[in-house]
């Protein structure tokens, strides 16, 4: 078992490594994560924006300088990597279930079942190295930029980037459900469909009160989406279940695997 | 013991008659089998019933000894097969799909290179061995599914139309490749159209027709192509004169 998930591992990070939606989406996130942070805090601090868009934007107008970048980090991170992630699954899970191309899987050496495990780790253990990265980099962006302005980076702008960095962790690990959704519709569109109408429905569980405990609202509600009040009703145990998802969800991508029939 | 096997497997797909109706063969270790038929007989179904893709209503079926769907590992390491789209990434390159192919089949670290190289000289694709799969041409993407089938020199194999994109060289290619691993002992199970083909390649012609072995051809002579079809007609005819006694 540890000689053929070892093998499945190494080929496929070689597959994903040379996957199309992996290099897309790579730079976006590292690129565009950082300097959304910083742009939007920017933004937001040069008065330049007046009306509604102000009024959307005030909480990231005030407070210390490094610790909105990194609060933003986070609250960007949240929906990026569950966007990112889902697109992944649905591309890695999805796509040769519909061009028929999993069929090739069977009755190999190395079982269906340690393929989908091994693939569900390296989508994993992508996302999450490009939440490191994107925190990283936003803290060195956020560092030059203080630094020039002369502003603090006190300890609480070491605090947000924890939570940047947990929250990106948790909507990596919440995008792995979409390898289970993959190989049940067999397209990848239908993943994606399910992601948006999952994102639509986590908008109005947190409309109504309900998204401290639904594990796809926990992150962005975590890192202050919703305001300070919001992100102080999300309790450890709700952390502790949105991190539970990922775990679930491989068990169950690799169980539909093992038992794939009619490819 | 038999190395490929169906016997008696049936199987209809939802709002459609019969794909498989009580389908039987076997292929024994040193043999090569062809599977001949119109389109629509059953002939892939039936060799994704043998690759473990499609769980059959009824019947069974058989890879060295095995559940096709159930295969331990040291029965999958001699066992391989191009039902439809073969083991290739698009993306990588044609050594890089040796080599994963190579791994994937079971076969050590230090085996692969070799292997890998192997299967290059087997199906002459060493021309492009540094060329992604996705900017091959069709044929040269066809020898490159086979070579990962057989990267790792299976004792069972099943492949269908693997000359449908070939062009002479290729053809010639492919029948050595399958008569040298029939020759070393493996038993190779091949569905094809090319009558011309068959009769070259195989030990055993076996006719399928609407979801069942309807009779097995001598694959010399010339005449194959006419025998085939005094068999496929025999079949229809039987069935008629079936109907017509029951009515």
């Amino acid at each position: 078992m540890r000689d053929t998930l070892r093998t499945a591992l190494r080929v496929e990070a070689l597959l994903w490594r040379r996957s199309t939606v992996q290099r897309v989406a790579t730079p976006l996130l590292l690129g565009l994560i950082p300097l959304a942070s910083v742009g939007i805090t920017a933004l937001a601090r040069s008065g330049a924006v007046a009306g509604p868009g102000a009024a959307k934007l005030a909480d990231y107008a005030t407070g210390p300088l490094a610790t909105t970048h990194l609060a933003v980090c986070g609250q960007v991170l949240a929906v990026a990597l569950l966007g990112a992630g889902g697109f992944a699954c649905a591309a890695a899970f999805g796509q040769p279930l519909a061009d028929g191309r999993v069929g090739a899987l069977f009755g190999l050496a190395t079982p269906r079942g340690t393929l989908a495990l091994a693939r569900s780790f390296v989508l994993l253990g992508w996302a999450a190295a490009c939440a490191v990265l994107a925190v990283g980099i936003t803290l060195a962006l956020s560092g030059a930029v203080t630094a020039a302005s002369g502003a603090p980076f006190g300890l609480d702008a070491w605090a947000a980037a924890g939570r940047a960095l947990g929250a990106g962790l948790l909507a990596a690990g919440l995008a792995l459900p979409f390898a289970a959704v993959a190989t049940v519709t067999r397209s990848p569109l239908a993943t994606v469909g399910v992601l948006i109408g999952l994102v639509a429905f986590t908008q109005l569980i947190v409309v109504v009160g309900a998204g401290a405990w639904f594990p796809y609202a926990v992150p962005s509600l975590w890192t202050g989406t919703g305001g300070p009040q919001a992100a102080a009703t999300v309790s450890p145990v709700a952390l502790g279940l949105t991190a539970g998802v990922a775990p679930v969800a491989i068990v169950a991508v690799v169980h539909q695997w093992r038992r794939l029939t009619d490819v | 013991m038999t190395a490929l096997m169906l016997d008696d497997v049936r199987h209809s797909f939802r709002g459609r008659a019969a794909a498989l109706a009580g389908l039987s063969l076997r292929v024994e270790p040193g043999q090569v089998v062809a599977m001949i038929g119109l389109n629509g007989a059953g002939k892939t179904t039936a060799l994704r019933v043998l690759t473990g893709r499609l769980r059959p209503a009824s019947g069974t079926a058989r890879v060295l000894g095995q559940d096709p769907a159930l295969l331990d590992v040291a029965a999958a390491r001699r066992f391989g097969h191009v039902v439809g789209a073969p083991l290739v990434a698009s993306e990588l390159t044609v050594t890089e799909n040796l080599r994963v192919a190579a791994l994937l089949h079971g076969l050590p670290d230090a085996d692969v290179a070799a292997a890998s190289a192997a299967a290059v000289e087997a199906l002459d694709v060493g021309p492009w061995s540094g060329t992604r799969a996705q900017s091959l041409s069709q044929g040269n993407a066809q020898r490159l599914g086979i070579a990962c089938a057989v990267v790792h020199r299976p004792t069972a194999l099943v492949l269908d139309e693997p000359t449908s994109a070939l062009d002479p060289r290729g053809v010639v290619l492919v029948r050595e490749l399958v008569r040298s691993l029939a020759d070393g002992g493996a038993a190779v199970l091949v569905s094809s159209h090319h009558l011309d083909e068959v009769a070259r390649v195989a030990d055993r012609v076996v006719v399928v027709h609407e979801g069942r072995v309807v009779g097995e051809l001598e694959p010399g002579g010339t005449d194959l192509e006419h025998r085939f079809f005094a068999m496929v007609l025999a079949a229809d005819s039987t069935v008629t004169t079936s109907t017509e006694v029951v009515a």
